[in-house]
């Protein structure tokens, strides 16, 4: 059987600067892989490939064992959700109707369907009672939660995640990751970007350490942390575990 | 004769020809809904273009926005009234409600104005629009594009409702700039407003020019301030809640 996420040998390059240079690894259904990697090492870009919101220069990547190049777009991005660092809400809709204009725009629901569906992915972040409230009315935290539920409500095989606490305030991180940890428990397939190495230690099941466009190791977080084969890896975990 | 000011008489006669100024109101509302209907209607898109567009069409849409932009409007109104092949409509019966008599414009004259200032504001509409549609957070796009909105979905849903709202303030501009620009119609002859008034203190033995430019004016106030008013409350009803940062 295929695996549901596979990078093979994966270049992008922006004009001249090699972003990413041959990233090869692969994962599994209800996997949790957390990517980390110093500013600038490409890992915005990886994840944006996935669901080609950046086309990749040489290689491929397959979801299922099919290219990601052979499938229409909108087929593509379907089955992959994605949640930004910026969270990218939309500010004239409730957060009940961030979730819902994906909804009914995209899965053609009613608006009776589409409210029900809504209602519940809320209620699975945690926020329930702020259906009615706009974007701006929300805490850093909750917005997240919200364009969580929005990614969740599409179904997606494979969600994405690219640093998405990185712009909240510390005492707002717990709130999300927690919702996180919730979802990778009821078996949900991530790819996650992240700095939060509390997380990556105890919720992922495999650490990817990327660096220069290059995957320097990959392996168990325990491993990485506790026993790096590689010196950088050893600088990059030890400087951030601190 | 000696034209002496603000004198009883004048007053007088101004209020009695009322429905001669009432004619020219009802003409200059009408140019001013009109032009500002067309300049809309085009303008919009042709905002949107701007951002969005590629190519020679973007190329055109510049060009005719500058084109617009550049000319004065007294010049543009006399190359459509002059220049342009509309048929010849006569005239046009209005009024014969709200008080107002029924009277004929001249249909040329009407669609000339209303082409040339219809086609200005869209050329100024559409850099409000422009602005607006720019000033909405890429990131909401690129959110869009990530739950599989196609780019028109994600213009319609998510852009347009932001960048129209922000456009209020704009229109307001527009709207105050466009009424009291109908009044150049007055250079091909169309009856509004400006062009009432003077009909009525060019009557032989009349001495209430200042009267008639006073309640003139006094009728461009009441409809700009009106009308901005009810658009400050369309912009309040239709607010968002705002980021307090
Ligand atoms: N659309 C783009 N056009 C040009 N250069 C880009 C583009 N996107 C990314 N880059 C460049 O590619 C490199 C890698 O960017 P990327 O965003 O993938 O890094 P990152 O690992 O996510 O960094 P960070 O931790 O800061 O988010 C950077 O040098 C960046 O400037
Ligand atoms: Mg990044």
């Amino acid at each position: 059987m295929s695996r549901l996420l596979e990078f093979d040998g994966v270049y992008k390059a922006f004009g001249d600067e090699e972003v990413l240079e041959g990233v090869g690894f692969g994962m599994d259904r209800t996997d949790v892989e957390v990517v980390v990697g110093p500013s600038g090492s490409g890992k915005s870009t990886l994840l944006r490939c996935v669901n080609r919101l950046t086309e990749i220069d040489d290689g491929d990547i397959y979801l299922d064992g099919d290219s990601v190049h052979g499938m229409d777009v909108d087929s593509l991005r379907r089955r992959v959700g994605m949640v930004f660092q910026g969270v990218n809400l939309f500010a004239h809709r409730t957060a009940l109707g961030n979730v819902t204009l994906g909804l009914r725009q995209v899965r053609g629901m009613s608006k009776a369907e589409a409210r029900e569906a809504a209602e519940s992915n809320l209620a699975r972040v945690g926020l329930a009672d702020q259906a009615d409230s706009y974007p701006a009315e929300l805490s850093g935290g909750q917005k997240q939660r919200v364009g969580i539920a929005r990614a969740l409500a599409m179904e997606p095989e494979l969600l994405l995640f690219d640093e998405p606490t990185s712009a909240l305030d510390p005492e707002l991180i717990g709130e999300v990751l927690e919702v996180m940890q919730d979802l990778a428990d009821d078996g949900m397939t991530m790819l996650v970007v992240t700095h939060e190495m509390g997380f990556a230690r105890s919720v992922a099941d495999t650490l990817t350490f990327l660096d220069g466009g290059r995957v320097v190791e990959r392996g168990p977080p325990d491993r990485l942390f506790e026993r790096p084969e590689r010196k950088r890896t050893d600088q990059f975990l030890g400087r951030l575990d601190a | 004769m000696e034209s002496v000011p603000l004198q009883p008489g004048d007053w007088a006669f101004v209020l009695g020809n009322w429905p001669v100024l009432a004619q020219g109101l009802y003409v200059t509302v009408l140019l001013t809904v009109g032009s500002l209907l067309l300049g809309f209607l085009a303008g919009f898109p042709a905002g949107a273009v701007e951002v969005y567009g590629a190519g020679p069409l973007r190329s055109v849409v510049r060009g005719a926005g500058v084109l617009l932009r550049g000319t004065p409007i007294v010049v543009l109104i006399v190359l459509f009234f002059f220049g342009a092949p509309w048929p010849d409509l006569g005239g046009l019966p209005l009024g014969g409600w709200l008080l107002v008599p029924r009277f004929d414009v001249n249909g040329r004259a009407l669609l000339a104005a209303t082409t040339a200032l219809g086609l200005r504001s869209a050329a100024y509409q559409s850099q409000v629009f422009r602005g607006a549609i720019r000033s909405i957070d890429e990131g909401q796009m690129e959110a869009a594009r990530a739950i599989n909105l196609s780019t028109f979905q994600a213009v319609r849903h998510v852009v347009l409702p932001q960048a129209l709202r922000r456009s209020i303030p704009g229109f307001q501009n527009e709207f105050t700039i466009v009424l009291k620009d109908t009044s150049i119609a007055i250079a091909i002859g169309l009856g509004e407003l400006l062009f009432q008034g003077r009909q009525l203190f060019l009557q032989p033995g009349q001495s209430a020019v200042v009267e008639v430019v006073f309640v003139i004016s006094a009728v461009y106030f009441v409809l700009t301030f009106a009308t901005n008013r009810t658009l400050d409350l369309v912009e309040r009803r239709y607010a968002i809640p705002e980021e307090s940062t």
